[in-house]
């Protein structure tokens, strides 16, 4: 799933080092975003969450944590915008906040998996052989723990936390970049530049990291775009059934959990925690789309 | 076509061994003693005894290690610490709830995905095919829990149309087993409809450029019969595949959709689990889960080389 592993990666603007490169590129992400303005939007939405997430402190002026006995489950207002939850807190900021830790947790765990996954796959698939068969087996077996069921395993050995479930999140990830990675690897390292590149008496380590890498790192951010959101909606999924962050904490996650024993007299704690979590890994998704668009020049 | 499932077959036994060695090293992982974590905080220590004895936890961990996995080849996943039910026994009744669960949301789910997929790639780039992705993309993007959430605030809350949790046994009173899984099954059913569309549509686009398509336009054939009687028949074979590799997402979407309609199945008891510590019932759903598919898209693979003459006869494809 995600991109097919299969289809060759051609050099990329992205990469090349001719001059002039960096402009060709602006001007091919007006082309494509002007072609694609949903995947345009989608960008520029996650653009705005990034910001709302670094500049939380300043965007949300009310305490997110601070309780108020006399504010408790209020509808909204002008001062409470997305009312108050049970324990009086202002929804609109504990949403504001919550983006910084759904960021953190999206964007950390998927470049651990990064981190991790690729140099692994890179070793398999230039090496090949037993060690190849032997990294392939355990990507196999990691594999075959559903996602969440290995996320909430792994929490259970290290406690619910935020660094925990990021960290969990990202160990789950972990064998689809290790199989990515590989697959690019087998293609590429066949093509005439790696071997020329070789015959000229380039160690291994140059060949990966000069030759071989560059190419598949288009492939690798566009899985990444489509990643982070799955690893957002995880963090909401660990956080909602209480092994991710835990209260006072604001995730959009425990909120939610908070909301739904007060589904029938204070809705509006379940809309938009929700809302939230939906736009961003709708916009990631969006961009993402956009983002394979722009890397894949046989398309343009 | 011996070979190739010969090798996959040992390719699966494989994968089945590494995932007994994960979970018992994981297991292994958890602070403090292992005969303290087997048995409970409020074990005595003749229950420490006991459990020590049974794994033979005074042994290295190689023996420990086949002492456990023969226990667990028997169906011996210990006891629960909580209920002091056996692992296995408490799975076994639970399973059936989650099973029923999958089964409606699959079946929805192909209702959904299915003809949108076909209408998607046949009428391609119209109108249709726009809304079709779009309702997949936000099928992908929507969190399972949250739609869950909303459902029971319209559905129940607002209309007041159907229960918003419990649970009635399917044998007891069929009708209301149905009204109270209809909701958790549609919600657990959204991502898979959204992930098979988007399958559908691809393998109907690429099918319906075949020649053997156009021979069939060619002879006359009415579009339909060609789209459903030669096209959709070899689209749905990747379909299939996808399938057996979005059981574990299904799993771990039960495990979510349980915990919010209350519904007393396999998710909800490893949510349990963990948060009492329960952890020889955390090791068995999470080794059962993972086994099951393994076993499960063995399954689909046999099937699937046995059902397409082209894998048959060309000997298979490569990989696990």
């Amino acid at each position: 799933m995600g991109p097919d592993a299969a289809s060759p990666i051609y050099p990329l603007a992205l990469t090349a080092e001719a001059p002039g490169a960096r402009s060709g590129f602006l001007v091919r992400t007006w082309r494509v975003g002007r072609r694609r303005p949903a995947a345009l939007a989608g960008a520029v939405v996650v653009l705005l969450f990034g910001a709302m997430a670094l500049g939380a402190p300043w965007i949300a002026t009310t305490d997110p944590v601070r309780t108020d006995w006399s504010q408790i489950r209020k509808a909204p207002t002008w001062a409470h915008p997305f009312g108050t939850d049970d324990l009086g807190r202002d929804g609109l900021s504990r949403v504001v906040w919550g983006a910084r830790i759904s960021m953190q947790a999206g964007v950390f765990s998927i470049l651990l998996a990064i981190a991790i996954g690729v140099p692994v796959g890179l070793v398999a698939g230039f090496y090949r052989g037993a060690l190849d068969q032997a990294i392939m087996r355990l990507t196999d077996a990691w594999l075959a723990f559903p996602f969440l069921i290995l996320a909430i395993g792994l929490v259970t050995i290290l406690g619910p936390s935020l660094t925990n479930a990021t960290l969990a999140i990202g160990l789950g990830a972990t064998p689809t970049y290790i199989r990515l990675t590989r697959g690019l690897v087998l293609s590429t390292s066949e093509e005439d530049y790696v071997h020329g590149a070789r015959a000229l008496g380039a160690g291994d380590v140059r060949l990966m990291a000069r030759h071989v890498l560059p190419n598949i790192v288009s492939a690798i951010l566009v899985q990444a775009t489509v990643a982070v959101p799955t690893a957002i909606i995880a963090e909401a999924v660990l956080s909602f059934l209480g092994l991710g962050v835990q209260p006072p904490a604001p995730s959009w996650g425990t909120m939610l959990n908070a909301a739904q024993q007060f589904l029938e007299s204070a809705p509006w704690m379940a809309y938009w925690p929700g809302l939230a979590i939906f736009m961003l890994a709708l916009s990631f998704n969006l961009a993402g789309d956009g983002l394979r668009d722009l890397l894949d020049p046989r398309d343009y | 076509m011996t070979e190739f499932l010969v090798r996959r077959a040992f390719i699966s036994a494989v994968t089945l061994v590494l995932i007994s060695l994960i979970v018992f090293t994981g297991v292994r992982m958890i602070p403090g003693d292992p005969a303290r974590v087997m048995a409970g905080t409020d074990a005595d220590a003749a229950g420490l005894e006991e459990v020590r004895e049974k794994y033979g936890l005074h042994d290295p961990i190689p023996v420990q290690y086949v002492r456990w996995i023969g226990l667990a080849l028997r169906g011996d996943l210990g006891e629960s610490i909580r209920t002091r039910q056996s692992v296995a026994w408490t799975v076994a009744i639970k399973l059936p709830i989650t099973v029923e669960l999958a089964c409606l949301a699959l079946l929805i789910a192909l209702a959904l995905a299915i003809p949108a997929g076909v209408i998607a790639a046949v009428r391609r780039n119209t109108a249709w095919d726009v809304l079709a992705s779009a309702a997949s993309l936000c099928g992908v993007s929507i969190p399972n829990f949250w739609l869950g959430i909303m459902l029971i605030l319209l559905v129940s809350v607002r209309l007041g149309w159907l229960p918003a949790s419990g649970f009635v046994p399917l044998f007891e009173d069929p009708v209301a087993n149905v009204k109270r899984m209809l909701m958790p099954a549609l919600v657990l059913g959204t991502a898979l409809a959204a992930v098979l569309m988007r399958q559908t549509r691809n393998a109907m686009i690429e099918v319906l450029s075949a020649d053997y398509i156009r021979t069939a336009r060619s002879k006359g054939l009415a579009g339909f019969a060609v789209v459903v009687r030669h096209a959709l028949r070899n689209a749905l074979i990747p379909v299939v595949t996808i399938l057996g590799l979005q059981m574990g997402a299904l799993m771990g979407g039960a495990v979510v959709t349980e915990s919010i309609f209350v519904l007393p199945g396999f998710g909800r008891l490893i949510v349990e689990a963990v948060f009492t510590r329960d952890y020889p019932v955390v090791q068995g759903v999470v080794l059962i889960t993972a086994s099951s598919y393994v076993l499960i898209n063995l399954l689909v693979d046999i099937s699937y080389t046995v059902l397409n003459p082209r894998i048959r006869i060309g000997g298979g494809v490569d990989g696990a």
